[in-house]
């Protein structure tokens, strides 16, 4: 009998907790009792989801498995703690792990009614529709006067409460069985035939042709030509195995493409009612079993690789190409991390190419900066680069040449002078000069390798990608991000390397005080051991982690607690956890990157209207402005935060038209949906988001002055490009959103990581954005790209390497 | 004037209890002036020793002990209030405690028919908490049922005969803060 344990308070050392800590060890021989705790999850909120989503799934799926739960709960103003409430909340929202599962009350007081209030408000909870848990009837314990109750040993002192408390117990085992039968599967008819549905997808509708025969779902069909690719390909596969061969809805969703799971178990249940079925019935049935195989499963190679991005399959590529035997490890269903998610553009600099592209005005205005910056400004293991660059730049202006420059070591300066910054506290950092310096001059030699593994660039473009600050970015022709992890992928499987999806890795596997491999688990909850010469992380970073950012940030003066993320959820500092086990050293953690214009709520880019900077106007939640529109990510992201992070792009119907991400029939779906706004007068517009309509129109008003003058006497925006003043009008809801993470493990040059002495750690390499030194304090766009491919073809030779060595 | 606060009982990004607040907020503009407070970004009750009020908790009491009256309009999570409201109100039990004799208006809306009528009689119960001590009046309740189809785009209620319950109810609230001075 395996029963959990709630404690609902999120009070250290509190009685409630200590009652069912007594419980779990004067009953152990009746039921194994795990306690949860509850604290893990923060405060719920319905809009948000991001960050917390797998760690409910994984508390959820806890309790379903469990065969009842003891809720213990505190009194705080005659209801329940908010803490308890909060967790409650999480688990009837998405997840409903309490249905029908049988849970006993039990509470504490400093008082001497002892908690009978809340625990009348608890039962009235958990039978709400959304819970629906089977509460055990009478048998109240109320514990008063909690703090004179327990003993040294924090063991219950009186006897006949002991006693009391036993029978409530045993009452409930009891119960527990009787509960079974009520859990017991019920029948279902359907009319048998194909039932046509549409369910939700991320992209729009998936339409769904489902085949059912009279007790059974026979087949699920999905047309997924309009879904994003490779993100939800495993949804498609494993919900519709599932369903159908463990006949029921109670389908856990696919971490990370929730939207798309719920999409199809919905629509399928859709089909189920349709056929004259009840689709609450196949909800309320058992998961899918898993196998709980007890022996791990166990695999030998050469070098194993933790992620399954840029940086870890560009590794696991070199070490095929040296013909050593790879498994690459990959926690989530599919591949692809933060780099599937890129837009493509990868920066090198290659001058002939670049060359063949005219200047555009204003390069040579940046180019003369260089010239007239002070070179004492310049750290010293820079200075001669810096000195020869201006030699460069100086040929380049006097040949009055027009047509694009650029060169390794203006690639390296910029790297450098870009991620220069000062934190909170005073402290400075920049690039560490080797790491700087082999990104650079490798730069061009990881697109050509690229090329040859078969990602196609495409020639007639020289991009920019935000935050780049120079022309030299090399961008697929085609799928952008999933073009290099689809060339990648191809690659390792024809060349017999293994990818292991859906195994988180949890530990370093650790032989006589080395490193011999890692050791995870796979999606049936079976431990997986890997021994392996070479371990390469190739994590990630921890860009979806709030938790980690907060404890590490020096730079930002506020994380909320609600960030949104750009990142793929599995993006969470694990590799730098992992490195941690074994004293590795790390570097510039507290610096990391927003992106100011970002949905609220799933942390997108590519949602309301995003447009020019130059047609940017922003206004707070009091509808005023509160910045120069045009400054650079970092400004526009503190000056939001010290603005309460939500603020508004406000558009008119000609700024619209500038939008680069969305079309008329995406607009009306989010105005309909209330994630963009819009209205035929500025006043109702304001009325919309809550904001005074006089200050708000005072603030166009004002902002569309400044536009004719083209001067901003306010906060200084001198780029304008559109007024706001042609009816219908918007408002795209907007908050910083987390981005990158600078900081990471210590690596030498040979993507090595160092411990806390600087000495090299046995068997243990780091590459991508696991890694920390060379961004510093803010990463160029179009960096990360080839500092993966660079640095991760590094840790796939040094791992080889390494290998040959001995 | 009159002055009073009027508190979002959710911290979700899409509430139609901030908007029956607003709406409160222009219809009743000639009789009181109503500031709305968001509990998005406060904090989680975690009961500190030092038995001190957060910044933004302090803040808000110190609005709260110099306003005529608090309205509360609360959705329902699972037949209660939800956490991040009860979070508030433990916070005010605990360190502040400026609903002391304050007169307070609840409201609610909810998707169901029910109008968060289970969060509302919690909510009566949690405020008459010795700690707490709200000034409620006595049958009167306002519970905004079908609440995404009651609002226009422009945030007016739909339905005549909800618009003057509220109106009464107000009138009401207004008489019982005058009443209690
Ligand atoms: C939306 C977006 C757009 C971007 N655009 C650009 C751009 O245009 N140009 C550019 O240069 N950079 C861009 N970046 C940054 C860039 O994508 C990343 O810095 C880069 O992809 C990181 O590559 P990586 O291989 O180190 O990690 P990732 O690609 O994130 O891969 C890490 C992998 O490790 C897996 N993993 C994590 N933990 C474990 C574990 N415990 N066990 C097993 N596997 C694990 C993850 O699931 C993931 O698949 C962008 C980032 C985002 C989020
Ligand atoms: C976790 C959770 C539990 C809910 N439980 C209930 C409930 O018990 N009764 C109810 O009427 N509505 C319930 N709802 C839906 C609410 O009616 C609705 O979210 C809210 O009351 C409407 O107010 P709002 O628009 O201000 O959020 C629940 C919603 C959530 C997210």
């Amino acid at each position: 009998m395996k029963l959990i344990g709630i404690s609902g308070t999120n009070v250290d050392d509190s009685a409630t907790t200590l009652l069912l800590n007594f419980i779990k060890k004067e009953f152990s021989s009746l039921a194994e009792i795990e306690i949860i705790d509850i604290r893990q999850l923060p405060l719920f909120n319905e809009s948000i989801e991001i960050g917390t989503s797998q760690l409910v799934q994984d508390i959820s799926q806890t309790i379903a498995e469990a065969d009842g739960v003891i809720i213990s709960t505190s009194e705080h103003n005659r209801s329940i703690p908010s803490a308890l409430n909060s967790f409650i909340e999480w688990m009837s929202f998405k997840e409903h792990p309490f249905n029908n599962k049988p849970v006993m009350i039990i509470g504490t007081s400093i008082r001497v009614q002892g908690s009978s209030s809340a625990q009348l408000h608890l039962r009235q909870i958990l039978d709400a529709p959304g819970v629906d848990a089977l509460v055990l009837p009478g048998n109240e314990f109320l514990l008063g006067s909690s703090a004179s109750t327990f003993d040294e040993q924090n063991n219950l002192k009186d006897t006949s409460t002991i006693k009391f408390l036993q029978s409530c117990f045993k009452n409930f085992l009891h119960f527990i069985q009787a509960a079974e039968f009520l859990n017991a599967s019920e029948e279902v008819h359907f009319e048998p035939g194909e039932y046509q549905v549409s369910a939700i997808g991320h992209n729009g509708k998936l339409p769904m042709t489902i085949t059912v025969s009279e007790k059974r779902i026979e087949k699920i069909e999905i047309d997924t030509k309009n879904e994003t690719k490779g993100i939800a390909d495993t949804v498609f596969k494993r919900i519709p195995e599932q369903i159908v061969s463990a006949q029921t809805l109670n389908i856990d969703v696919v971490s990370g493409a929730s939207v798309t799971s719920h999409g199809v178990i919905d629509g399928v249940a859709e089909a189920i009612d349709l056929a004259g079925g009840d689709a609450a019935v196949l909800k309320r049935r058992p998961k899918p079993q898993k196998a709980m195989e007890q022996d791990p499963l166990e695999l030998t190679t050469d070098v194993v690789v933790v992620g399954g991005g840029g940086a870890g399959l560009s590794a696991a590529a070199c070490v095929l190409k040296a013909k050593r035997q790879v498994v690459v490890v990959e926690k989530f269903p599919s591949i692809g991390g933060n780099t599937i998610r890129t837009g493509g553009p990868m920066n090198a600099a290659d001058p002939e190419w670049q060359g063949t592209f005219d200047a555009l005005s204003g390069e040579a205005a940046t180019l003369e900066e260089v010239l007239s910056q002070d070179e004492k400004q310049i750290d010293e293991e820079y200075r001669n680069d810096f000195k020869d660059l201006r030699k460069q730049i100086k040929d380049y202006l006097q040949n009055g040449n027009n047509k694009l420059f650029d060169s390794i070591l203006w690639h390296r300066i910029q790297t450098y002078l870009g991620g220069k910054r000062t934190d909170l506290n005073g402290n400075e950092i920049h690039g560490q000069y080797e790491l700087v310096k082999i990104l650079t001059n490798k730069a061009l030699e990881s697109v050509k390798w690229l090329e040859d593994i078969g990602v196609e660039f495409d020639p007639n473009e020289v991009s920019m990608p935000v935050g780049a600050k120079w022309r030299r970015g090399h961008k697929p022709l085609k799928n952008q991000g999933y073009a290099y992890i689809s060339a990648l992928q191809d690659f390792i499987n024809n060349q017999g390397g293994k990818i292991l999806t859906d195994v988180p890795v949890q530990e370093l596997l650790i032989e006589e005080g080395t490193i011999k491999g890692v050791i995870g688990r796979n999606a049936e909850g079976r431990c997986v051991v890997i021994h392996a010469k070479s371990v390469v992380l190739a994590s990630g970073g921890f860009g979806a982690n709030t938790k980690m950012i907060q404890k590490y940030n020096t730079y930002w003066t506020k994380i909320d607690d609600a960030i949104a993320t750009s990142n793929s959820p599995a993006i969470t500092g694990d590799g730098i956890k992992l490195g941690e086990s074994v004293n590795a050293a790390l570097v510039g953690m507290g610096f990391t990157q927003m992106m100011p214009v970002s949905d609220p709520v799933t942390g997108e880019l590519f949602t309301g209207l995003q447009v020019p900077p130059a047609n940017y106007v922003m206004v707070n939640k009091e509808g005023e402005r509160f910045v120069d529109e045009y400054e650079s990510r970092d400004v526009l992201t503190q000056a939001a935060i010290d603005n309460g992070s939500l603020f508004y792009l406000i558009a008119d119907d000609k700024i619209k038209e500038t939008a680069y991400n969305t079309s008329q029939q995406k607009i009306d779906e989010q105005v309909a949906a209330g994630t963009l706004y819009r209205a035929d007068s500025l006043a109702e517009l304001a009325q919309q988001i809550g904001i005074d309509p006089d200050t708000f129109v005072d603030t166009i008003t004002k902002y569309n002055s400044y536009a004719d003058m083209g001067n901003d006497p306010e906060f200084g925006k001198e780029v304008f490009d559109l007024k706001v003043q042609v009816a219908p009008f918007y408002a795209t809801p907007r908050k910083p959103a987390m981005h990158h993470t600078m900081g990471g493990l210590k690596i030498d040059s040979n993507t090595h990581v160092l411990n806390k002495d600087g000495v090299i750690i046995d068997n243990l390499y780091a590459a991508g954005e696991v890694a920390g030194g060379i961004h510093a304090g803010n990463r160029l766009g179009g960096n990360s790209l080839t500092d993966i491919f660079t640095f991760g073809r590094i840790a796939g030779m040094m791992a080889v390497k390494g290998i040959t060595d001995k | 004037m009159i002055n009073l606060i009027g508190i979002v009982g959710t911290g979700a990004v899409e509430s139609t209890n901030r908007k029956l607040l607003q709406y409160m907020k222009r219809n009743f503009s000639t009789q009181a002036t109503i500031e709305i407070y968001e509990l998005t970004n406060l904090p989680f009750f975690d009961k500190p020793v030092s038995q001190t009020a957060p910044e933004i908790i302090a803040r808000l009491s110190q609005k709260i002990v110099e306003a005529d009256g608090v309205i509360i309009s609360t959705p329902e999570y699972d037949h209660t209030i939800p956490a991040a409201l009860a979070s508030l109100l433990e916070w005010f039990a605990y360190t502040t405690q400026p609903l002391r004799d304050k007169p307070v208006m609840i409201t609610g809306a909810s998707y169901g028919v029910l109008g968060t009528s289970r969060a509302q009689s919690h909510l009566r119960q949690i405020l008459n908490a010795p700690e707490l001590s709200g000034l409620l009046m006595p049958g009167r309740e306002y519970l905004l049922g079908g609440s995404l189809q009651a609002f226009t785009a422009a945030g007016e209620l739909t339905d005549v005969a909800k618009k003057e319950e509220l109106d009464r109810y107000f009138g009401d609230f207004m008489q019982f803060i005058a009443k209690n001075r």
